[in-house]
């Protein structure tokens, strides 16, 4: 009794896509999109010592916005649960301590953007601190999640029945995520997420396609969405075996 | 994963599945509830800071004479293959 699925990329790119499974009932669909936010470990900063910090917040805050940049996260099993990377650094004002000026001791955990301030030092002030980064869960900390803006929605049919009569005012008809027109996947944002631009002067009627989703996976950039996605389901795989082998006992 | 089984008999079963939470618990529900001989299959979860019971504890009736541990058995299998040919057709796509 093996399902069989079918999965259609509809847009994509390294840290965002959107992607159609067919076949998926929306329990299966939720499992996954829960598994992506709070089962796929991710690096981050859990520890700081401060050597010099003589900015306006306290260690404690900055500890915390240091947690929060996203690190890229090297592949399954490079990492043990308790092994550590350490990032240092080292900025004197006036000056705006950025993400990027976070100098890491392994090739494989950098940080994702280089952008992120982290605060703004000026004349005489400094920062200087060393930070151990460690591999957990989002189900702990929202800084290990992987998956930052995960969801989905039906897909949905449009099919025209008909014309409009011909003096009437044409109405708005919004709809959000991806349509199927004729076997045809269209985003709703190449008509402005509106059907009368699509289909002016036409009659038409949507409906939700059974057991078919558009998942919508934005990462933080600690990985791809490939790989959020596939750990995500490798998460659910060794549970339900971990679950067959102890019944079996 | 420890498993703890609170009432058994032959038709019914309710079993704590420790340390786990809705994401997997409802999958699998759902794929009991796909199983011809399983009547009826629920779970229940308390918050964590309710104390007292928090695990979740799952629930299986059966009928036609199957064992409930044999469907819970066959149910983590459905659920192990599901995730396989999702994992499967995500990759042939990718």
């Amino acid at each position: 009794m093996t399902e069989e699925y079918d999965v259609e990329f509809v847009e994509r790119g390294e840290r965002e896509a959107r992607f159609l499974v067919r076949g998926v009932t929306p329990g299966f669909a939720n499992g996954i999109r829960r598994a992506m936010l709070a089962d796929v470990p991710t690096m981050a900063i859990d520890t700081v010592r401060f050597v010099e910090n003589s900015s306006v917040m306290f260690d404690e805050q900055l500890a915390l916005r240091l947690g929060l940049v996203p690190l890229t996260t090297p592949p399954e099993g490079e990492f043990g649960e308790d092994e550590t990377v350490t990032l240092s650094i080292d900025v004197e004002g006036p000056a705006t301590a950025y993400s990027g000026d976070l100098v890491s001791n392994d090739e494989l955990v950098q940080p994702a953007d280089q952008n992120v301030p982290i605060i703004d030092l000026k004349d005489d002030q400094r920062l200087e601190a060393e930070a151990d980064a460690v591999v957990d869960y989002g189900k702990d900390h929202a800084k290990h999640q992987g998956g930052v803006a995960v969801g989905y929605r039906h897909l949905q049919q449009v099919e025209v029945v008909g014309d409009l009569p011909e003096f009437e005012d044409e109405e708005s008809r919004i709809v959000r995520g991806v349509i199927e027109d004729n076997g045809e996947l269209v985003p709703t944002s190449e008509f402005d997420h509106d059907l009368s631009n699509r289909y002016p002067g036409k009659e038409v009627e949507v409906e939700d396609v059974p057991n078919a989703f558009v998942f919508h996976v934005e990462t933080d950039g600690s990985f791809s969405v490939e790989e959020l996605v596939t750990r995500a389901a490798d998460s659910i795989e060794s549970r339900a075996t971990e679950l067959e082998d102890a019944v079996q006992l | 994963m420890e498993l703890r089984v609170t009432e058994s008999t032959d038709t019914e079963l309710s079993i704590e599945i420790a340390g786990e939470d809705h994401t997997f618990m409802n999958v699998l529900k759902g794929a009991l509830l796909e199983h011809e001989n399983v009547s009826a299959a629920t779970y229940d979860v308390n918050p964590e800071q309710s104390g007292g019971q928090t695990e979740p504890i799952l629930t299986i009736k059966t009928e036609g004479g199957v064992d409930p541990l044999e469907a819970l058995e066959d149910a983590a299998v459905n659920v192990r293959e599901k995730a396989i040919s999702f994992r499967e057709a995500f990759e042939a796509a990718a």
